[in-house]
C-alpha cells in the first residue's frame, strides 16, 4: 500500500474531522486538498501530533479529530498512547503510517523495525479499538465503520517504502493554529 | 515578585493557588506531577475547576496545551524543573516556533529554601539561567506576596503567544 493512496482514502472519508498531519504525511495531505482551516501540520515538533490531537479532541468533543502519525514519530512519545487511553476521548482517531524508516532524515531504520506491533501496544495501553491494514481496498471498506464507532481508535497502516525523499510544504504552524482557532470558534 | 536573594520563609497554600488559577481564568492544568506542588495538585483535583489533566511526559503536556488552546480554552502546565529540561525541544517547536501561549508552573525540585540558589544542585541553579538564555519571561513564586502577579504573568503568555514560566521556589503548603 502506498502512503499516497492511503491518504487519498483517508481524505475521502475525513468528513468534517479536524486533522493533524506530521512528517512525511504532510505534503500529500496538502496535495489531496486537505490543508484547509481545520488542518494543522505538526512540523518542527516530531512526536507531538498525537498529543496535540488529544488536546483538540478534549477541547472540542463535538468534532472528530484525525491524527496522521508516523512510526518513528510515535516512538518519540510512545507514552502518549497510555495518556490517550487514560483520557479516552471518543472522538480521536489515531492513524499510524508504518514503513520502518525515519524518512525525513534519510531512510534510517527505526528501532524495532519489523518487530514493533503498534496495534498490540495500543490495545495493551487501553485503546478500545486498534486496526491494522496493508491493503487499500480493505482500508477503504472498513474506514467508515471505524470512524462511526467511538474512539479512541488506532489505525495502523503498513505502507511501502517509496524512496522519493522527504518533502515539506513549509506552511508555518503558527498561522495554521490561529486559523484553526478562528474556524473552530466560528462553528461553536 | 521576590528577588530570591534572601532565604525563603513562607510558602503558599495549595488551595489558595488553586482558587487563584480558577479566578484568573485557567481552564485546564496539564501536569506531570511535581514534588514541590503536591498540595496544589491535590487542591486542583479536589476543586475540579480548572480541570486537572495528567499526562505521561512534559513533551505531551506541551502538545495537549496547544490542542486545548486551539479549541479556545486557556490551559497551563504544572511540571517540575527536571521535566522542564526534558521538554525543551518540544517547547522550542510548539511554544516558540508555533507561538502557542504556554504558561508553566515549574517546581524548583531540589531547592532548599533556607540556602542560596548557588548552593543548590544543578537542576535548581540552571533553571533561571536556562530561561534567560532562551529569552523566556519568568517570575518567582516564593511566598504569599507573589500570588498577585500570577494574573499578569498568565495574560503575558497569551499576549506574546509564547512561554511564560513561574518558578515555584518553595513547596506549596
Amino acid at each position: 500500500m502506498q502512503r499516497r493512496d492511503a491518504l487519498d482514502v483517508l481524505a475521502r472519508h475525513r468528513g468534517g474531522a479536524v486533522s493533524i498531519a506530521t512528517m512525511q504525511t504532510v505534503h500529500h495531505w496538502h496535495d489531496a486538498g486537505q490543508a484547509d482551516e481545520f488542518n494543522l501540520d505538526a512540523t518542527g515538533c516530531m512526536g507531538s501530533a498525537s498529543s496535540i490531537g488529544l488536546g483538540l479532541a478534549m477541547g472540542r468533543p463535538d468534532r472528530k479529530v484525525l491524527v496522521l502519525d508516523g512510526d518513528g514519530s510515535l516512538l518519540m512519545q510512545l507514552g502518549t498512547l497510555v495518556t490517550i487511553a487514560s483520557i479516552a476521548p471518543p472522538n480521536l482517531y489515531h492513524v499510524v503510517f508504518v514503513n520502518g524508516l525515519y524518512e525525513s532524515t534519510g531512510n534510517q531504520p527505526i528501532p524495532g523495525q519489523g518487530m514493533v506491533d503498534f496495534c498490540g501496544i495500543a490495545r495493551s495501553s487501553g485503546y478500545p479499538a486498534a486496526h491494522r491494514f496493508d491493503d487499500l481496498a480493505a482500508l477503504d471498506d472498513a474506514l467508515p465503520g471505524i470512524l462511526d464507532a467511538p474512539g479512541p481508535a488506532l489505525i495502523e497502516l503498513t505502507i511501502d517504502r517509496d524512496g522519493s525523499g522527504p518533502r515539506w510544504p513549509r506552511v508555518p504552524m503558527a498561522g495554521q493554529v490561529q486559523a484553526l482557532r478562528a474556524a473552530l470558534a466560528g462553528q461553536e | 515578585m521576590t528577588t530570591n536573594a534572601q532565604p525563603l520563609v513562607h510558602s503558599v497554600a495549595g488551595d489558595v493557588l488553586a482558587a487563584e488559577l480558577r479566578r484568573i481564568g485557567v481552564t485546564h492544568v496539564v501536569t506531570v506531577p511535581d514534588t514541590m506542588q503536591r498540595t496544589l495538585t491535590a487542591a486542583l483535583e479536589a476543586q475540579g475547576d480548572p480541570v486537572l489533566v495528567p499526562v505521561c511526559t512534559e513533551d505531551e503536556a506541551m502538545g495537549v496545551n496547544a490542542g486545548l488552546y486551539a479549541t479556545g480554552h486557556r490551559p497551563m502546565l504544572l511540571i517540575q524543573n527536571t521535566g522542564f529540561y526534558a521538554s525543551l525541544n518540544t517547547m522550542r517547536g510548539i511554544a516558540l516556533d508555533a507561538q502557542i501561549p504556554t504558561f508553566i508552573f515549574v517546581g524548583d525540585f531540589g531547592r532548599d529554601p533556607t540556602k542560596p540558589i548557588s548552593e543548590s544542585p544543578a537542576r535548581v541553579r540552571f533553571t533561571a539561567p536556562t530561561l534567560k538564555a532562551w529569552g523566556i519571561p519568568y517570575y518567582r513564586l516564593d511566598g504569599p506576596d507573589d500570588v498577585s502577579a500570577l494574573d499578569g504573568a498568565f495574560a503575558q503568555a497569551y499576549e506574546r503567544r509564547g512561554p511564560v514560566v513561574v518558578i515555584i521556589g518553595a513547596a506549596t503548603a
